[in-house]
């Protein structure tokens, strides 16, 4: 149990699966103003004014031994064709450079089926793990202000999906026409934690 | 009841209580990025703190009612002139129909809040009414507001009270701020820590309800600033690998990669909607505990004036 801030307490896990795990237990208790999963880490903000730290951190230590649920594997299934390169993947020249291979062979590495980690960052901002360990590149090193909404993104082992605009550090190797986020839906977000996702090459969008 | 936008200017947007508690799924809190000043607004037309208001950033705005009613302007420091003649901030002012209202430029501070007795109608998404913009929901069609927009205003308690904002609650905006803050279990990756707290940075141009760059200074961090995303918060600061400091605000991502070297205190946050860039910037050393207990100190000083200070800051 870290310190990130006055009113913040971060929980390390093992992965991610165990991440959303604790972090949907800790909000089902409705002690936390806020319970939110990272990749391997849970951070909880509570209320300084009502409650002390050491109270939250003797609290939050009890739930977190006591949480082993396991969150059950969606059965969602969603195709989402991706445009490599060009104008919205901007970043695929360089990334194929620095990993070194063609533009072919990171297409064929990277199209295939994977599970969706988390959500996060923005609405409807999808991580997905498992990449192929060749496709392990990092962040850019200054954030892009400007990232048009369905940038495909890779970092860390991850794909990521922009679903709205907005600045962004992963470098961006393609982009999508499937909307992944419609605030004025009865369901607003089309990807959880769990659902499978389906990448596939495109000519065109 | 209905309110025109004359001028929208730079950026205005309908705010209201934060979007708490959606941050797993990448909902960030927006809500006014200066939310004791805009409490302060409400609290001179008899609203709650989180009743539905304008925030205007740098420009001002300017807005012609279509009834009689009580408005208050609160914030940064502007010239205000209802039908051409100055009136005051932190009042409570009686507008008659086609009354036309021009808050001025920010000249020191970036965020100026007007409150309308009873509060404005806008979009309900996820919770809250606050305007979102990157995802452009909640608030006026999920934007910023138009030269021409019409508001509906929700409805008024017949009698508003003529107030003023006492000095000791006017809060006061400066060239060169002071905030408190602490480090982060993340802090040790930079190579020297302690000059955060002796650093004066000054307030970058791309600084926003996402975030505040600070120039001036920059740090290194020990790794190579890459690190698997983790949830964040507003008032966390970020050192990407250039080495320049970034704080979340209150429409920043929930969660994010970078390094994060150290928070800004709960108490302190609001001043985040503030930070005018070129103003100077300072962060103060403070245990989590003593953060704690200013909190509580400050919740105690408002509290004659803003009885639920606790939910404001």
């Amino acid at each position: 149990m870290q310190s990130v801030g006055d009113d913040l307490i971060s929980v390390s896990v093992a992965d991610p699966a165990a991440a959303q795990a604790l972090a949907a237990g800790l909000r089902d208790t409705g002690l936390w103003i806020e319970a939110v999963a990272g990749i391997d880490s849970v951070v909880v903000r509570f209320d300084i004014a009502t409650s002390t730290r050491g109270d939250a951190e003797t609290r939050l230590a009890t739930l977190v031994e006591g949480n082993i649920q396991r969150p059950q594997k969606s059965s969602k299934r969603v195709e989402i064709p991706i445009m490599y390169g060009g104008e919205y993947g901007p970043d695929l020249p360089f990334v194929c450079e620095k990993l070194g291979m063609t533009q072919q062979e990171f297409i064929a590495l990277h199209c295939g089926e994977y599970t969706v980690d988390m959500l996060g960052f923005i609405p409807g901002f999808a991580y997905i793990g498992g990449l192929d360990a060749r496709l392990e590149i990092d962040r850019l090193p200054e954030p892009r202000q400007f990232v048009p909404a369905g940038s495909v993104g890779i970092a860390g082992g991850r794909t990521g999906l922009y679903a709205l605009p907005g600045p962004g550090g992963w470098p961006l190797i393609g982009c999508t026409a499937c909307a992944l986020f419609d605030a004025h839906s009865e369901d607003p977000f089309v990807l959880d934690a769990g659902t499978t996702v389906i990448f596939s090459a495109v000519d065109a969008l | 009841m209905t309110l025109r936008v004359e001028k929208g200017g730079l950026q205005t947007t309908i705010q209201g209580r934060p979007r708490t508690g959606k941050r797993h799924l990448g909902v960030p809190a927006s809500g006014p990025a200066d939310p004791l000043s805009m409490a302060l607004a409400n609290r001179l037309v008899g609203n709650a703190a989180f009743v539905p208001a304008l925030e205007a950033t740098l420009t001002g705005v300017t807005l012609r009612f279509g009834s009689d009613t009580h408005v208050a302007v609160t914030g940064a420091v502007a010239k205000c002139m209802l039908n051409g003649l100055t009136v005051n901030q932190h009042a409570t002012l009686a507008v008659r129909k086609d009354d036309v209202l021009a808050v001025g430029a920010a000249t020191c501070g970036v965020r100026s809040y007007v409150a309308i007795a009873g509060g404005l109608s806008a979009d309900n998404v996820l919770d809250s009414v606050s305007t979102y913009l990157p995802a452009t929901f909640g608030g006026h069609q999920g934007r910023a507001l138009l030269d021409g927009d019409e508001l509906s205003l929700l409805n008024a308690r017949a009698r508003v009270a003529l107030l003023q904002t006492p000095k000791e609650f006017q809060l006061p905006m400066l060239r060169a701020w002071t905030v408190r803050a602490g480090y982060s279990s993340e802090t040790m990756d930079l190579d020297n820590p302690e000059r955060l707290f002796a650093a004066k940075f000054t307030i970058g141009s791309r600084s926003d309800r996402m975030g505040i760059r600070l120039e001036g200074e920059t740090f290194a961090t020990q790794t190579s600033g890459q690190m698997p995303s983790a949830p964040v918060f507003p008032g966390i600061i970020q050192c990407p690998q250039d080495g320049s400091l970034f704080i979340l605000s209150i429409d920043a991502g929930t969660t994010g990669g970078y390094p994060r070297v150290a928070k800004i205190a709960r108490l302190d946050l609001h001043v985040l909607g503030q930070l005018r860039p070129g103003a100077s910037l300072t962060l103060l050393e403070r245990s989590d505990q003593d953060a704690i207990q200013e909190l509580l100190e400050k919740h105690a000083y408002w509290q004659p004036w803003l009885p639920d200070i606790r939910d404001i800051i």
